[in-house]
Formats: structure tokens, C-alpha cells, sequence
């Protein structure tokens, strides 16, 4: 026999195989490896200090004192006390996880600006360029960010080509609480129609969707295999729901912004898409096509710097009210309902 | 379950090009994964059944609508005529190792390959739901292993029509980074052929089933053991043709993934047990039986310091047997976590 075997071993395995069996029937992700700790004790006296905060959370709720509060401008709301004579980690079923178990303040927030190099996205016979028009938007969106006390941080800065799964890597890499890619959109009809969409991840139906999403990703840098990971790895994400709230928040603002100029702008709604930069990401992501350079007027209106504030304003209003909305409701539910 | 219920353990290899089934009650079946239905009243009239499985649908392929529903081992998507096909192979195959006793409980393993999301795992529960009272679904190679008793320090190559899969065990069930899944297999050596036959033989007819057999029968990679001179019609009078050159460049072409792979795979073992997987290394699948693989991976091996690449016993049962070995050692508990 080459390699080695046992009943134990062949125990063990069997067991593996079950439990992802098991996974996949509930629609669990698959257990992860992870690497083992370089330093043990490190870990130990890492996680006892956790242990110590996450107490001293517990106290500071039930005595009504409020959460440590976060800088910037998202408030957090603390999550219900527990039951009493009960901590709330033993109480929580297996299932499922909440976004109100963790009342953390969304502070980090990683811009992409669509496009750029040699990518030049969409374009108009005006000369005007989408890969353009979105480092504009990301850089005022960054400034009001900042200036309310966000960590903003751009995965370009400059015109450079960058893969989307550079793009990706940036915002995990950075430890980004939201993430945010600025598109325009080309309707093939667009002469007439214009209208703003914003995506979230996820499988699509929708053939216009998966169209766009194929030629957004068409950059990736990412081989079969890793997409098929990538997928499954969010086939029962809470990320994804936590996305679709976000992608909410954002179409409501962006749609009353621009309304405000332009009426007859169309509400595309909010679609799953799987655009592999929201796919890769580990926060919740979202993909805005924030105005639709196919149409003459909205392109006209883009060439304004004050259309062009207009739009990073409503931006920075979604990212806002859904940083408002982390800890005060679960995710998808709210005020945000009404818009589809 | 009752002691009195009769149970049948199947392991069920669903293959692209061929699916196979082994039975607790020693049975061994192997069917073409090949599905037709006739087109018309009068192939209906002479087929004499509503749908034809396997070698004969292949063969009576004029007068069926022919379906080979499995694509780089996975489903095809968005076609409900794939979903009836595979549902169709598999039921046949339960019904050859159950021989029509639906009395009988039947628990079955299926080997699917390495990197198939969950998605598709899904998508098969779906399928045989019905069909089978519990279902364990495993990545193929895994099986193999299982089924030679190669759990530790070995890695299992599984060339088979749609995928080759490369698996790495380590004590443990495979994780992803311990799997690979290629495209590079037996139907991409077919259509290389093909290709170079056409190119370098205008004037003879032949279709893709005609190569097939012929990989089958001369497929090599270095040297060869004899001429590859096939008959094949030139304007209608058959003729012998050389396609020795061709079938090397074809089948020489999985070298380079395949040993990229296999290093790849190797250089992320722990260091200390580098040389025995070195020298465990398993090629199964039908894939594995083109002359001169095993020995050229070999050659791959030696600036590492050498290693030995072996071929399992029978590379058609392999996977079937794996996932019976699987299916009897799984326990009453396991059974009842995964029931269909």
C-alpha cells in the first residue's frame, strides 16, 4: 500500500467527508484550513484579551452605558442586552449568524475607481472617458469621507491599469469595512434611456446582468478554479446580504440626487451580479453604475463638476446611512425596503 | 433501520466519457455516459424504448437525439435535457446494481471532480433524490485514494475525459488547497487530435468518436511502441493513414499542465514529507493509460530528487471502488446525516 493508512485514520476522513457532506446539504460554507499560529502563546494571550474586552462590552450593555463610540460620522447603536443569566455567545444557535452580534463601527472604506491604463471603459464621442469620470468621483468621495472622519482609501489613485483581482486583494489587504466600485454605465438604447443600478454579488437571472458582469470581469486576473472557489466561498455568505442592504442604501441616495436634476432618470433597481471585484472582496461590496454616459444629456450633465459633486454626495450619503444602519436593524430590513 | 431491511452499498464514479458503479453485492457495471432519445415515431418503433443509454445510444446516435450531459465532469448548465440525461445515467445504474429490487435500501458515494462547487453538488442531491434513500458525495481522486488505501504522503493524478484532478492526502480530507481540477484531459487531447488530423490530413473523413478510439488504442507520449496507422474513409474508400506524429503532439500537449500541476501541488507539502508523496504518486483514470504518462511525470521528478509515479490497478473501477470502500466503512450515524 503506498502512503500509510489506519481505522482511525480512514475514520477521520470519513468524518471530513461527512461533515462537508453535511456542510453543503445546509448551506454552510466548507470548513477553512488555516495555518497553524507561528507563536502559540502569542494567540493564547491574544484571544484572553478578546475574552477580557468582549466581557467588559457586556458589563458596559448592561449597565445601559453606550458602546465605546467609534470616530467619524457612523453612530452605532448597541445590540440588545442578553437574556438574563445568560451570555449571549452561549445562547446563539449554530445557524445563520446576525450582522447585530457585532455592533461594529464601519470606519474603512476601500473606493474603486472602475477601469483605468489602458482600460478605458466606456467613452463618448465627446472624448469624455469612464476610467476618467470615476477617479474624479472616487477622489470627491474620498475627501467628504475623510472629512467626516472615514477612512477612505482608493484602490488607484493615478491612471493605472489595475486587475480586478488587484483590486480585490487591495481591499482585503487594507482591512476595509465597506467596499465601493464606481462604474458608468452604456445602455445599447441609451440615446433615450438613462438610468442607475447598483449591484451586490451574487447569481443573476438577469441576461443584461450577466452580460455586463462578464465584460466587467474580463480583467480578472482570476483563473477557472479560482472563480469556482471564489463562488462556492460565497454560496451562503452573510456577506451577500449584508451587500444587498448596502447596495440598497446606496440606489435610494444616488436615485434622490440625481432625480433632483434630472427627473426622468430611470430607477434600475438594485441586481446580484457576479462581478468578481464584489465576488473576491471579504466585505460587503457593492458595484454602482453611477450615471449612463450613453445618454447625451447625462453625459453633458457629467462634464459639470457640480453634477459630478452631486453624485459623490449621494455616495458618500448611502455609505453613511448604511453605517448608521449596521448596528440598528439587520441587514436588508429598514427604511430602505420600499426601493427595489 | 430496521435489521431486517436489506441495504446495498453502491460507489458510483460519474464520469464525462464513461460512469461506473460498484456494488456491495460485487457487481461492476460501466455505462458510456451517453443519453438519446429517438427523434420520430419511426426510430421510437425501432429502437423499441422511450430513451437509450450508453454504448448503444452512441452506436444508434442517426436516429437519437444524443445527449453526453456531462461537461469538464460537471452538469451542463441551463439545458433541462443534460439534467434528464444525467438523471437517466444514474438511475440506470442504480437499477443495474439494484437489479429492479426496490426493496432494497440503497446508500450511495459519488465521486464527482475535485474542484466541482457546491452549486453543482447540490444540483446532483437534487437528482437522486429518489433514486437512493442517503447520499455522500466526495471528490473523485479522494475516492481513489480511498479505494487503494493511499491516505497519507500520496498524491492521486485522475485523468479523466472532462478533468484531470490532482489531490494531495495528507491525513485528512482534501481541502482545497490540497486539489486541483484541469481541463486538460481526455476531450481536450480528443480535439487537439482532431484538429491535427484535419490539418495535416485534409482528405480524411473521420468524426470525434473515430479519434477517440484511437487515443484509446495508440495514445503515447515520448517514444512510440508502434506506428499509429488507423483506417479511416478518403473520399469515401477507406484508406490506413499515419497519424502516429499527430496522437504524440496531441497527448504530449497534458505534459506541461500536468507537471506544472503536479510541482505545484508538491512544493506546498510540508518539507518533511516531500519525498514520500515523491515517491506515492498514484495515476488512475482512463486518461492514465496513455503509453509513457506515468514514466515522462517521472522524469518531471528528478531535479526534485526523484520520485515514482505508479498506475492503480484498474483505472476504469478505480473511483467506483473507492467510493464503495467509502460507502461500507461510513457508519449508521454518517448515513443518517446525509439521507436523500
Amino acid at each position: 500500500m503506498p502512503g500509510g493508512s489506519s481505522d482511525s485514520l480512514k475514520r477521520r476522513l470519513l468524518a471530513g467527508a461527512v461533515d462537508d457532506n453535511v456542510r453543503a446539504i445546509r448551506n454552510q460554507p466548507r470548513r477553512r484550513l488555516y495555518r497553524r499560529a507561528p507563536f502559540p502563546w502569542l494567540l493564547a494571550a491574544a484571544g484572553a484579551a478578546l475574552v477580557a474586552a468582549a466581557a467588559l462590552v457586556v458589563v458596559a450593555l448592561r449597565s445601559g452605558a453606550p458602546a465605546p463610540a467609534e470616530s467619524g460620522a457612523a453612530s452605532v447603536a448597541t445590540s440588545a442586552p442578553a437574556p438574563e443569566g445568560l451570555p449571549a455567545f452561549v445562547s446563539a444557535p449554530p445557524a445563520r449568524v446576525s450582522g447585530r452580534v457585532f455592533p461594529l463601527a464601519v470606519r474603512r472604506i476601500a473606493i474603486d475607481p472602475g477601469h483605468g491604463g489602458g482600460d478605458q471603459g466606456t467613452r463618448t464621442s465627446s472624448g469624455l472617458r469612464e476610467k476618467d469620470l470615476t477617479l474624479d468621483l472616487a477622489r470627491r468621495l474620498a475627501a467628504r469621507l475623510a472629512a467626516a472622519g472615514f477612512e477612505p482609501r482608493l484602490t488607484r489613485d493615478s491612471d493605472q491599469r489595475m486587475l480586478l483581482a488587484d483590486r480585490a486583494r487591495f481591499a482585503n489587504d487594507a482591512g476595509a469595512d465597506l467596499f465601493v466600485s464606481i462604474h458608468l454605465n452604456w445602455i445599447e438604447d441609451g440615446r433615450a434611456n438613462r438610468g442607475i443600478e447598483t449591484f451586490y454579488l451574487g447569481p443573476s437571472d438577469d441576461p443584461e446582468a450577466t452580460q455586463l458582469a462578464s465584460f466587467e470581469n474580463r480583467e480578472s486576473g482570476y483563473s477557472l478554479a479560482d472563480v469556482r472557489r471564489l463562488l462556492d466561498s460565497i454560496y451562503a455568505d452573510l456577506r451577500q446580504e449584508q451587500s444587498r442592504a448596502f447596495a440598497l442604501a446606496v440606489q435610494k441616495r444616488l436615485l434622490a440626487a440625481v432625480r433632483a436634476v434630472a427627473p426622468e432618470v430611470r430607477d434600475r433597481g438594485i441586481k446580484s451580479a457576479p462581478f468578481l471585484v464584489l465576488v473576491a472582496t471579504d466585505m460587503p461590496a457593492v458595484l454602482a453604475e453611477v450615471a449612463c454616459l450613453s445618454n447625451d444629456e447625462e453625459a453633458r450633465l457629467l462634464g459639470r463638476d457640480d453634477y459630478r459633486d452631486r453624485i459623490a454626495g449621494a455616495l458618500f450619503d448611502g455609505i453613511a446611512a448604511y453605517s448608521r444602519s449596521v448596528a440598528q436593524a439587520e441587514p436588508g430590513s429598514g427604511s430602505d425596503k420600499g426601493v427595489r | 433501520m430496521s435489521a431486517k431491511e436489506k441495504v446495498l452499498s453502491v460507489g458510483i464514479d460519474l464520469g464525462t466519457s464513461q460512469s461506473a458503479i460498484s456494488t456491495s453485492a460485487g457487481a461492476h457495471h460501466v455505462v458510456d455516459s451517453y443519453v438519446g432519445w429517438p427523434v420520430d415515431m419511426v426510430a421510437r418503433k425501432v429502437m423499441k424504448k422511450p430513451v437509450v443509454i450508453g454504448a448503444e445510444a452512441l452506436e444508434n446516435r442517426t436516429m437519437l437525439d444524443l445527449h453526453r450531459p456531462l461537461e469538464q465532469g460537471l452538469i451542463k448548465e441551463g439545458s433541462e435535457k443534460d439534467l434528464a440525461a444525467v438523471r437517466e445515467i444514474l438511475s440506470h445504474l442504480i437499477e443495474l446494481a439494484t437489479e429492479g429490487n426496490r426493496e432494497t435500501r440503497t446508500r450511495a458515494v459519488v465521486g464527482v471532480p475535485a474542484e466541482t462547487m457546491r452549486v453543482n453538488k447540490q444540483q446532483l442531491r437534487q437528482i437522486m433524490r429518489g433514486m437512493v434513500d442517503s447520499l455522500i458525495i466526495v471528490s473523485e481522486p479522494f475516492a481513489v485514494a480511498y479505494g487503494i488505501e493511499a491516505l497519507l504522503h500520496t498524491m492521486i493524478i485522475d485523468v479523466g475525459a472532462g478533468t484531470t484532478d490532482f489531490c494531495v492526502m495528507k491525513g485528512r480530507y482534501p481541502t482545497e488547497e490540497d486539489q486541483r481540477t484541469l481541463t486538460k484531459a481526455g476531450d481536450s487531447v480528443d480535439d487537439l487530435l482532431a484538429k491535427l488530423i484535419d490539418e495535416r490530413h485534409p482528405e480524411v473523413q473521420f468524426s470525434i468518436h473515430m479519434v477517440r478510439g484511437w487515443k484509446e488504442q495508440y495514445g503515447f507520449v515520448g517514444e512510440p511502441a508502434k506506428r499509429a496507422l488507423v483506417t479511416a474513409p478518403v473520399h469515401g474508400k477507406a484508406q490506413k493513414v499515419d497519424i502516429t506524429d499527430a496522437v504524440r503532439a496531441a497527448c504530449e500537449s497534458l505534459l506541461a499542465p500536468f507537471t506544472e500541476t503536479m510541482l505545484d501541488l508538491l512544493a506546498a507539502v510540508e518539507p518533511e514529507y516531500q519525498e514520500k508523496v515523491r515517491q506515492n504518486v498514484m495515476l488512475s483514470g482512463r486518461g492514465s493509460r496513455i503509453h509513457g504518462l506515468a514514466e515522462e511525470l517521472e522524469k518531471a521528478l528528478v531535479d526534485l530528487g526523484g520520485g515514482k509515479v505508479r498506475l492503480v490497478d484498474d483505472p476504469v473501477f478505480a473511483g467506483a471502488n473507492g467510493s464503495l470502500a467509502i460507502a461500507l466503512d461510513a457508519d449508521e450515524d454518517d448515513w443518517e446525516k446525509v439521507s436523500a
